[in-house]
């Protein structure tokens, strides 16, 4: 069974709103829940962010969809 | 549905290591200040656009300009987007610092002994920069080598890089070419003097064989159409999508694009440094390789997600059209026969002012319209990120003031252009005050956008669920 996750859509945004965007929903995220952060580039400012703080991300790309990055805490 | 998982862990992983933002941010504020330099020393010799171009103030002028302001902006802004666009990261941030005081030291040096018609001097300073550019061809060469699979972007970034080089070559040469070798022979020099100046001299005396404007000439291609058109129409392929949330719509074209300028820019090269007949064939291609840009940037354009086109975009797309404009009255000046006389040197002033201010100059100040406050934001507000309000980029400079001064930009060109063709001083020093006007807005934006760096505008959260997504 797969984790409960919050879906963000952060397509339609220039850089560097999604990141903006991921970030602050990162904050209010409940313990256990992952984050699925839908855009159009692949989040290439984002990575480093997320390791500092005390998150794991995996990104896919759609083709013709944009990219969705699976964010959840680090253990 | 066809999903390619690409980024396992984050952990270990090289992505997002775009470096230090203060590096490109160096580059580009030197390179302003050079554009400010060719502004403020044509306002003080307006004589330079209504005279022919072959003179000493001329040439130090533009390399003041080429040198000084566009590879200046085009190197801190690859440093930043080349690892970004291709998804991996810089070779060396060290490299990268020694180049910058390399470069601009050397161009100073440069366009000063122009100014004075110090080739020798020229030549040495011209090494040093050499040098600079070795470092920042090696870095990105390094860095390219890292992407598998080559993509247009990545193409027409190297294609860039092979003909900086050439172009910096062709300068040294020319150098080589105009200086005098009274050592050359004598028995009282050490041989790790000789064995260089009997080199150089050898460049020299092939040299020697062509037409002097016409090695100029092709020097000035490589480094204008090689390495400015080349490398806007590479990151234009990917930031112009980037921006207007579009893609390419035809690879076989984009492709084919790069591949004909490429063989269009060798085909003029050495059209124009052999004086021959076949200068219109190369033009034709080089148009050909331009005009399958254009219907790819078209394409989309009409394509993207986001209706609204900014100003900063508006100016680069601007300053792409402007190529249509060039290209033509580059296949005019290149039918065989043509005679040197006073319409034809004002024509080809046209061309050259065109080319400099008009498409290379107004495409990097479109961009960095882009690039500049994303780079500050970054510095400044990356950490605060999700702990307090950030401004968004727009709101870090004055739309009004940006939008004035890329209209005067062009009120500029258009100026300029009648003062080349009338050949009157006082209309070209209009021009230049013009683009002194239009300089004045950007600079002024961009030290708004700079103030961040000192005092950064954050707001606390008015809530701390603000920016909650909704749960599914």
């Amino acid at each position: 069974m797969s984790a409960p996750f919050i879906l963000l859509d952060a397509r339609g945004l220039e850089p560097p709103e999604p990141m903006v965007k991921i970030l602050e929903a990162l904050v209010t995220l409940p313990m256990g829940t992952e984050l699925r952060a839908h855009t159009d580039r692949r989040p290439m400012h984002l990575y480093p962010f997320l390791e500092k703080r005390g998150f794991n991300a995996e990104t896919t790309d759609i083709p013709a969809e944009g990219f969705v990055t699976v964010i959840r805490r680090s253990t | 549905m066809n999903r390619s998982p690409s980024r396992p862990s984050l952990a270990g992983s090289p992505l997002g290591q775009a470096p230090d933002a203060t590096i490109p941010l160096r580059f580009m504020m030197l390179g302003v200040v050079s554009l400010l330099g060719t502004v403020a020393l044509l306002v003080a010799h307006p004589d330079v656009l209504s005279s022919y171009h072959y003179n000493q103030r001329v040439v130090a002028i533009t390399h003041l300009f080429i040198l000084g302001f566009g590879l200046s902006v085009v190197s801190g802004a690859m440093y930043q987007l080349v690892p970004v666009a291709l998804e991996t990261r810089l070779h060396s941030e060290r490299l990268a610092r020694w180049h910058f005081p390399l470069h601009h030291i050397s161009v100073a040096g440069m366009v000063w002994m122009f100014w004075t018609w110090n080739m020798k001097e020229v030549g040495h300073f011209g090494t040093g920069l050499a040098l600079g550019v070795g470092l920042f061809v090696w870095n990105l060469v390094q860095t390219l080598r890292r992407v598998r699979g080559w993509t247009v972007v990545s193409f027409g970034i190297a294609s860039t890089l092979f003909w900086l080089v050439a172009a910096i070559l062709a300068g040294l040469a020319v150098a080589a070419a105009k200086s005098t070798y009274e050592l050359v022979g004598r028995m009282d020099i050490p041989a790790l003097l000789a064995l260089p100046l009997a080199g150089l001299k050898a460049t020299a005396d092939f040299l020697a064989q062509f037409e002097p404007l016409g090695v100029m000439h092709a020097h000035a291609h490589l480094g204008v159409l090689g390495v400015f058109v080349l490398l806007t129409i590479g990151v234009g392929y990917k930031l112009v999508p980037m921006f207007l949330l579009s893609d390419i719509q035809n690879s076989r074209r984009a492709w084919a694009s790069l591949w004909i300028l490429n063989l269009g820019l060798a085909a003029t090269f050495l059209a124009v440094l052999l004086q021959s007949r076949l200068k219109p064939a190369a033009a034709l291609v080089t148009i050909a390789g331009l005009a399958l840009y254009g219907v790819e940037m078209v394409a989309i354009v009409r394509a993207r997600k986001r209706q609204s086109i900014d100003w900063g975009l508006r100016g680069f797309l601007t300053s792409q059209a402007l190529l249509a404009p060039v290209a033509l009255l580059g296949l005019w000046l290149a039918r065989p026969g043509l005679v040197l006389d006073e319409s034809v040197g004002r024509l080809e002033n046209a061309y050259g002012f065109l080319a400099l201010f008009g498409v290379v100059a107004f495409a990097i100040l479109g961009m960095l319209y882009k690039i500049l406050p994303f780079l500050v934001w970054f510095v400044a507000y990356s950490q605060e990120v999700g702990r307090a309000k950030t401004p968004a980029l727009h709101e870090m400079y004055s739309t009004p003031l940006q939008a004035g001064g890329l209209g005067l930009w062009v009120a500029g060109l258009g100026t300029g252009l009648v003062a080349i063709f009338l050949a009157s001083p006082p209309l070209s020093r209009t021009a230049a005050l013009i683009l002194a006007a239009s300089l004045a807005c950007f600079i002024v934006n961009a030290a708004r956008i700079l103030s961040h760096l000192v005092r950064p505008q954050t707001r606390p959260f008015r809530t701390p669920t603000q920016a909650a997504p909704s749960p599914s």
